[in-house]
């Protein structure tokens, strides 16, 4: 495996993949956020175009940056940064992209998850019910042992709502 | 030491990105139209059904949410084949495309981090702090996977969530055919397939029984990978609107902590305490090793 791997197959095609799935997928979330929450739809565009645009600088990033950082990282902070209350880019982005519901873009997200995930079914069939018990007490104990944490902190710092 | 481990981890991530790559980058996105328009269907469909909220006693209830309905639709159109032209082939691409549109997810988050970077910082001890939380899964998960007969598979299986960044280092430390590997990938197999699922239910049921703070659920719901953060917090968001650019700016923020952080905390403390455990425990509550072997592979 090559130190920045993935690079050598970013061609043009596949630049122009990433936009395409992008505008797919931002079309199809604008109309579920607009069939489940009532945002017009021109601006909510806008706002899924500026995700999408951060996206894919974030690939980009990701595959010519050599310090192994992944994209997930690079998206967060670009997004983070850029809505700022001190950046002057900040207006912007936040007005548009608080018409999209984050529940929106999960939605369609989610759906691929769905159709992606029947293919390790068969897998996860084979596994049975032990490691299943093991999973579910695992996620369980990761979500409460934080939320307690969080919520003893919070307390003791006194912060309300 | 400390950067050798890291990179040979971050390696095992690239693995991930690789074969996303190889699918999406040969395949032309516009070929597998149907998929996209089945999205579109299943998508529409879900938020025509809206929130279900089912009550379970007076006052305890269960919300699902419309992004459920998407995500079963999904499954169901994969296993039962109603429709023809969605195969394995298509679910390959799915898969990929899945990996691409996490951006926008969790741009959306951060910029609801950005924007209430104020609040941020008046949490900020909450928000590092609760990191060391999801050491929980060790005291809780460990004992019920030795009492069901598993041996050393239970230090993969139960130092942490077991999503791709662990995955990763347990591959690292352990080697990739030792037991502890085949636990972590068993987590991690499973937990794609009802992680998304059971944290819903369970962040769901949590909101509504424990009076724990908001913000405390919103952190919590960042532990595991990008749609267990939204499945958890979709139920949080439907009974707070009012405060949802906090709640999401407070899970995303700690979704990018556990990200960030939680590698080390894996390879630091998660690990070795797990390891230590297992010594105290296994020869107190282990059942015997023959039992392990018939159904562990």
């Amino acid at each position: 495996m090559d130190i920045i791997d993935g690079s050598e197959s970013v061609s043009i095609t596949g630049i122009r993949n990433w936009i395409l799935l992008l505008l797919i997928f931002s079309v199809i979330t604008v109309i579920g956020n607009y069939v489940g929450y009532h945002h017009p739809m021109g601006e909510s565009l806008v706002g899924m175009l500026i995700l999408s645009g951060l996206t894919l600088i974030a690939m980009l990033l990701e595959r010519y940056v050599p310090l192994n950082i992944s994209s997930i990282v690079y998206v967060s902070l670009l997004g983070l940064i850029l809505s700022l209350p001190m950046m002057p880019t900040s207006g912007f982005i936040v007005y548009y992209v608080s018409k999209i519901e984050l529940l929106a873009i999960v939605t369609v997200f989610l759906a691929y998850v769905g159709i992606g995930m029947g293919k390790n079914w068969d897998q996860f069939k084979k596994i049975g019910w032990r490691g299943a018990i093991v999973t579910v007490a695992v996620i369980t104990g990761t979500y409460l042992g934080s939320v307690i944490i969080a919520h003893i902190v919070l307390t003791l710092t006194g912060v309300s709502i | 030491m400390i950067s050798e481990n890291n990179s040979d981890s971050v390696e095992e991530t690239n693995r991930f990105r690789h074969k996303t790559d190889k699918t999406i980058l040969k395949k032309k996105p516009w070929k597998s139209y149907k998929l996209h328009l089945t999205v579109l269907a299943l998508v529409i469909i879900a938020e025509l059904i809206g929130p279900i909220k089912v009550p379970i006693t007076s006052n305890i209830e269960l919300s699902a949410m419309p992004l459920l309905w998407a995500m079963l639709g999904g499954l169901f159109l994969y296993l039962f084949k109603p429709a023809k032209f969605i195969t394995r082939k298509q679910a390959r691409i799915a898969e990929g495309a899945m990996l691409l549109f996490i951006g926008p997810l969790l741009c959306k988050l951060a910029i609801s981090s950005g924007q209430s970077i104020d609040v941020l910082f008046k949490v900020g001890p909450a928000l590092i702090l609760q990191e060391a939380g999801n050491l929980g899964t060790i005291f809780l998960a460990l004992p019920i996977a030795l009492v069901l007969g598993f041996k050393r598979e239970a230090i993969g299986m139960t130092n942490s969530i077991g999503r791709e960044p662990n995955v990763a280092v347990v591959i690292d430390k352990f080697g990739f055919d030792s037991p502890e590997t085949r636990g972590v990938l068993t987590v991690f197999l499973i937990g794609t397939v009802i992680g998304t699922l059971y944290i819903s239910f369970l962040s769901s049921f949590c909101v509504s029984v424990l009076p724990f703070h908001p913000y405390a659920f919103a952190m919590g719901s960042g532990v595991g990978s990008a749609s267990m953060n939204a499945a958890a917090l979709a139920p949080l968001l439907a009974m707070f609107p009012d405060i949802s650019t906090n709640i999401e700016a407070f899970s995303g923020f700690s979704n990018l902590i556990s990200f960030c952080i939680g590698i080390y905390v894996c390879i630091f403390i998660a690990i070795p305490l797990t390891q230590k455990l297992y010594e105290i425990l296994e020869p107190k509550i282990g059942r015997n090793p023959k039992d392990s072997q018939k159904e562990g592979e």
